[in-house]
């Protein structure tokens, strides 16, 4: 039951998701928009769920006094604020929209920006033409950071009425052998999605339950 | 003993991190503080998402995805506002939603400058449907029914109330879709949205996700793009108003040609080294 | 002050915060990063809540009668079994089905936008192209896709022409992963410039503001 329930729901509640895509029965088309409708709920609860989790881990690193447990005493501050602005003032006026417009965004964008130092420190210490993969790598790597900018578009040589650029090898290198790798990761792991998906309809999968499922 | 002169090959491999740091802030700061105002060239792909804006009559509803967080506002803030001025400026109409919660305060800050400087009101000219959890369950719900994925918009009123959704209930009465995301979302509105409901989709994405979506740019599944930061700077310059994407190229240009420096100089400090360890062998 | 020109002096010193990392880890950036989690944690369980439970299930269902709308909350109620160890498995009906829900129709959308209109817009191009370029360009982009799915192929071993073929593919993948790594700098130097823009650009309007 704890094992065979779910993957029966998991396989009727697969099958009628596939065929709705071949049928235009209404029947079928009406049990299709409560699944979609569920799930959206589910989704919601689980993301709840997420966050509950967060508070809980706080929560023992503060009863543990675990190192950085401070630290763990401003995430559950800032959580509670939030939520006790959220649900007392409302989420359009007041304290929760000026803390996500000037707390958290400006934090968030600052946290990824920071990336652009590591990656120029990176390539830097780490890109390395070792190889010939390697060095193809970095060629097209180079040609299509200058040919996308301003500065790199600009320099090229006229052949006739057109201007041969960075920008133009560039396009080339995105349409042609760009193209190409995607295209091929693209399809591969197409096939990989249809076949676990199929497995996991059919029950043959069953990783996603957990331990001893 | 290391023969003299080799200590140089090794430092031109080991400047700090610090400095190499210091060098990318100075490169995007400088020209921000002194524009150079570099001509900025239009690529095919962004020429194409703006023809397909200008292709939807005045009076029609479009569908706007603010698919983004505030982590790369940056580089997708400016596209967004570039879009409704576009749509605005047309008489075009504009029913947005997200499908990140942390899209909700961005489309609200964007929607509401853009709908100032433009005079339109709200639930005539545009309209704002909020956040849905399950990014895939929502788009294949507005294939069924909008009004059904959406009872209600950001603000809690009946969608069935707006008067911009009157006959607009579908894709199929949706002349475009328009979604300025972060990771795989475009691809994910290419195959929900497009693949079983055929909706027509053009897509502004971060640098990072535009790489990786050529292939549905050459088969037509996209029917326009733009790529990052630059890719905004192209529209806005198609759209007529010059905003932060424009204002960034100096910087993009200056740092990218840093950063190929750095590789460089790294690669260089390498092969040298590579070759004094091999003399040192033979000898 | 002004709660907008408040904001933006705080959200400049967080982000002079988040940047001393850069320099070193550090007291000031550690309180930031936690102010960041517990405050986004909040921002978005208020989001959750409101869209996933208010709107798509508890509206509905009191104010408007959508008695069909129980299931989905019942899976929901199922979900938070994860919570207590001993009745974990619970929560196996709702995630079984949520992930087959999504696998169903999954399978005939990626089969088709994936997988066949890809394989068509490999092989069309090639064969009805306007003029030689565009010829071999589709040519080279066909011959490409053909070889990185070769080396995709791990059933069998790369021997000989198979052999061969795959080591093209993996040239072709470099190619296409020095485009993402060149896209990539991109990226995150844009971030950047959006900061830098900020520090430069509002808040020494806020400033002004203060000053008068």
């Amino acid at each position: 039951m704890k094992r065979t329930g779910p993957v029966l729901l998991g396989f009727l509640v697969g099958m009628l998701m596939l065929i709705q895509y071949f049928t235009p029965n209404r029947w079928i088309e009406a049990r299709y928009n409560n699944v979609l409708d569920w799930k959206q709920v589910v989704f919601g609860v689980t993301l709840i769920l997420g966050v509950l989790s967060l508070l809980l881990h706080h929560g023992r690193l503060i009863r543990r006094r675990a190192s950085g447990w401070g630290y763990s005493w401003v995430t559950v501050a800032g959580l509670s604020v939030m939520i006790v602005a959220g649900v007392l003032r409302g989420k359009e006026h007041g304290p929760y929209p000026w803390m996500f417009e000037y707390v958290q965004s400006p934090m968030q964008a600052t946290l990824f920006a920071l990336l652009a130092f590591y990656v120029a420190s990176a390539s830097y210490r780490a890109f390395r033409a070792r190889s010939l993969p390697a060095g193809l790598l970095l060629i097209a790597g180079v040609i299509v950071m200058l040919g996308r900018v301003p500065l790199g578009e600009m320099i090229g040589f006229h052949a006739g009425e057109r201007f041969y650029s960075l920008a133009t090898l560039s396009d080339w290198v995105l349409a042609v052998p760009n193209l190409a790798a995607k295209r091929g990761i693209m399809i591969g792991v197409g096939l990989g999605m249809t076949a676990t998906a199929i497995k996991i309809i059919l029950g043959i999968e069953r990783t996603y339950l957990g331990k001893g499922a | 003993m290391a023969p003299t002169g080799s200590a140089w090959h090794e430092g031109l491999s080991r400047v700090d991190r610090r400095v190499l740091f210091l060098a990318v802030a100075a490169a995007v700061a400088l020209p921000l503080l002194f524009p150079l105002n570099l001509p900025i060239r239009i690529s095919q792909e962004a020429r194409a998402f703006h023809r397909e804006m200008e292709g939807v009559a005045p009076g029609r509803v479009i569908l706007l995805s603010f698919d983004y967080e505030p982590d790369t506002m940056a580089e997708l803030d400016p596209m967004s506002l570039a879009v409704l001025r576009h749509a605005f400026g047309r008489g075009v109409r504009v029913v947005a939603m997200t499908t990140y919660a942390g899209g909700v305060g961005i489309a609200e800050r964007i929607l509401a400058q853009a709908a100032a400087e433009a005079g339109k009101s709200y639930g005539t000219d545009y309209a704002f449907l909020g956040y849905n959890p399950d990014y895939s369950a929502t788009m294949l719900r507005i294939g069924e029914s909008l009004r059904g994925a959406y009872p209600t918009d950001n603000y809690g009123r009946p969608t069935d109330e707006l008067p911009l959704l009157q006959g607009v209930d579908r894709y199929a009465e949706i002349p475009l879709v328009v979604t300025i995301s972060a990771s795989a979302l475009s691809e994910y509105w290419v195959i929900w949205a497009g693949g079983k409901y055929h909706a027509r989709i053009i897509a502004g994405n971060t640098a990072i996700q535009a790489v990786l979506i050529y292939p549905f740019l050459q088969t037509g599944q996209l029917a326009g793009m733009l790529g990052g930061l630059k890719g905004a700077a192209e529209y806005e310059r198609l759209v007529g108003r010059d905003g932060a994407g424009v204002r960034g190229m100096d910087a993009q240009s200056l740092a990218h040609f840093l950063i190929v420096l750095f590789i460089l100089l790294g690669n260089l400090g390498y092969l040298l080294q590579r070759r004094v360890r091999a003399r040192e062998t033979r000898v | 002050m002004s709660a907008t020109d408040a904001g933006v002096i705080v959200a400049a010193v967080l982000t002079l915060a988040i940047f001393s990392f850069l320099y070193r880890d550090n007291p000031f950036y550690r309180f930031a990063e936690s102010l960041l989690v517990g405050v986004s944690a909040g921002y978005y369980v208020v989001h959750y809540f409101d869209s996933g439970v208010v709107h798509k299930f508890w509206v509905p269902v009191v104010q408007q009668k959508q008695f069909w709308l129980l299931p989905g909350g019942l899976l929901g109620l199922l979900m938070l079994a994860r919570l207590w160890p001993r009745v974990q498995w619970i929560s196996r009906f709702a995630i079984a089905f949520y992930v087959a829900a999504w696998s169903g129709y999954l399978i005939p959308s990626v089969l088709q936008e994936r997988i066949l209109k890809q394989v068509a817009g490999s092989l069309l191009p090639a064969a009805g192209s306007a003029s030689l370029g565009a010829f071999l360009g589709a040519a080279l982009v066909l011959c490409g896709v053909v070889a990185i799915l070769v080396y995709f192929y791990f059933s069998a071993e790369h021997r000989g022409l198979a052999g061969r073929v795959s080591r093209v593919g993996i040239l072709v993948l470099m190619l296409g992963f020095g485009a993402s790594f060149g896209y990539t700098v991109m990226g995150r130097l844009s971030l950047l410039i959006g900061r830098f823009q900020f520090l430069f650009q509002d808040l020494p309007a806020s400033l002004r503001h203060l000053s008068h």
